[in-house]
């Protein structure tokens, strides 16, 4: 079994988490990431204006009059996520290729923004149409600022950039580093965009947009829950790696979902990433949720107790490491079953219970370390609802885990009453 | 005095293995600083202290070599966390390997 394991760890595991690695995902990755205070927050003020109380209530009444004012907050942001993201990736893989990561960022949302055709109105005044920087920018902006940074870094390379004499200062000759990719990366989009009148955002989108159909149906659901496991069966962080890849797409749900609820529709994407937040990953990844409360529930053996005490609060908020390394789940045989079925089980009831409509889709990100229920609950826009679901998916998981916390229990008492020698 | 750096994907986990080194130096009378960090600031926390040794969590030792052009970059000693020392209960383990 164990030289198995190490096969698929070596063959399988490890080569497929260098994807992680790559430049360009990596710098993908962390300029999503960057931007997450201003969706948590964002969001919020869509449960703020539209709160889950009775319509009657003075609060209600008063939101809904003001709805418009009160999301604000959520337009200058969330909203306009792909500005920031831009920004984001372009700094982060600007950094990673030791180019000035300010100059990488200002590049790419300049590049990202030339993309976009403003509106003249008949006062004068030029408009540029701020949805154009939400979801359907999510692709296209990430794209334009790989396409901006990989331009000023061939530009470094092959030394096209005016040269400062010796006494100016490197601060203010770093500023001139960037003049060359600036003109050619206008120059180029101004012709693109206001020439040749292509609208670059569009053709990106179509070019994505069979991804973005996927990654809504029940494959597409199952295969990042199996491979996020896979990967940590083997210790390995396999949500940060799936992410890489399909955390663009789960975020262009969300924030599609976010602004037809803004715009007084109702959200129509099951999986964005909060689908797996918070109703899979329950208590970390593989729903380790129901392995502790098993454990609670079974636990005799002395390691069995004091492990479970260790991982049993950091559970709640969703962290599992210590759980995954101190069971240890990771490479042990007696949990790879129900490390795989119970998330497989889950996300099955819970793909078809958003499906059929049983409960709201998501629009709010609440901060991954809340309790699943709360996370469910507003993550929905407060469906109570989402919270019966979250509580099947526990009992679900727990059941699933239940005889093999036993097995394994039994296992550590044989080995403490010197039964069975570790080997 | 012992300065360690941790390494993992949030920062969150380590801070739990963290605790459990902090105690152990504790108990032991070792004089110790440590802090944890994602793998997205790895590079400018390993560059930004003057650490003894970098701690790299296993969920993330599939990008080990890219911290360890960091560390190296800095001459600091780096190492991975073995998985089953990187929980509560590993704390004392973890002492070991830093005192190495």
């Amino acid at each position: 079994m164990n030289s198995f394991f190490d096969m698929l760890d070596t063959k399988f595991a490890q080569p497929l988490s260098k994807i992680s690695e790559q430049r360009h995902l990596r710098a993908v990755r962390d300029g999503v990431i960057s931007a997450i205070p201003l969706i948590i927050i964002g969001s919020f003020f869509l449960i703020v204006a539209m709160p889950p109380i009775p319509t009657n209530w003075a609060y209600h009444v008063w939101a809904t009059a003001h709805v418009q004012q009160i999301m604000i907050p959520y337009r200058m942001t969330f909203w306009i996520m792909s500005l920031y993201i831009c920004f984001g990736v372009g700094y982060n893989l600007a950094k990673s290729y030791d180019l000035d990561p300010l100059a990488g960022g200002q590049l790419s949302v300049a590049t990202f923004l030339l993309s976009i055709m403003p509106t003249f109105t008949k006062s004068g005044s030029i408009m540029l149409d701020m949805s154009t920087l939400g979801s359907v920018g999510i692709f296209p902006c990430m794209i334009l600022a790989i396409f901006a940074v990989e331009v000023l870094r061939f530009c470094k390379q092959h030394n096209l950039m005016f040269k400062m004499p010796e006494q100016v200062p490197s601060s203010v000759a770093h500023s001139f580093e960037a003049v060359i990719p600036a003109g050619f990366l206008m120059i180029v989009m101004t012709l693109i965009n206001v020439v040749f009148k292509i609208n670059l955002e569009q053709v990106i989108q179509t070019i994505f947009s069979p991804l973005v159909k996927a990654g809504d149906t029940l494959p597409g659901v199952l295969v990042p829950v199996f491979l996020v496991v896979f990967f940590w069966f083997f210790g390995i962080h396999g949500d940060s790696i799936v992410g890489s890849v399909a955390r663009p797409v789960w975020l262009q749900y969300f924030t599609e979902n976010a602004e037809k609820v803004a715009h007084g529709g109702v959200a129509t994407h099951i999986a964005p990433e909060t689908f797996f937040q918070w109703f899979i990953w329950i208590g970390g990844s593989g729903a380790t949720i129901g392995l502790i409360i098993a454990a609670l529930i079974v636990g005799r053996a002395k390691y069995t107790k004091s492990i479970t005490r260790a991982c049993a609060v950091p559970a709640l908020f969703n962290i599992n490491e210590p759980i995954i390394f101190g069971f240890p789940v990771m490479l042990n045989p007696i949990f790879l079953i129900p490390f795989i079925l119970a998330p497989i089980v889950m996300t099955l009831v819970t793909w078809f219970a958003f499906s059929l409509g049983l409960v709201h889709m998501m629009f709010v990100q609440p901060p991954w370390t809340l309790p699943a229920p709360i996370g469910a609950f507003l993550a929905t826009g407060g469906d109570w609802r989402a919270i019966v679901l979250c509580l099947i998916n526990i009992a679900i998981a727990t059941v699933i885990y239940f005889p093999f916390v036993r097995m394994y229990d039994k296992n550590e008492l044989a080995k403490e009453n010197g039964e069975i020698v570790e080997d | 005095m012992k300065k360690v750096l941790f390494v993992c994907s949030g920062g969150m986990s380590s801070a739990i293995v963290e605790k459990a080194l902090k105690a152990e130096a504790d108990k032991a009378g070792v004089e110790l600083e440590a802090n944890a960090v994602g793998s997205g600031e790895a590079q400018d926390a390993i560059a930004g202290n003057d650490w003894d040794i970098v701690l790299v969590a296993p969920q993330v030792r599939n990008r080990f070599n890219t911290f360890k052009e960091y560390a190296d970059a800095k001459g600091i000693r780096i190492e991975n966390i073995p998985p089953r020392d990187y929980s509560p209960l590993g704390g004392k383990h973890l002492l070991d390997l830093i005192q190495k």
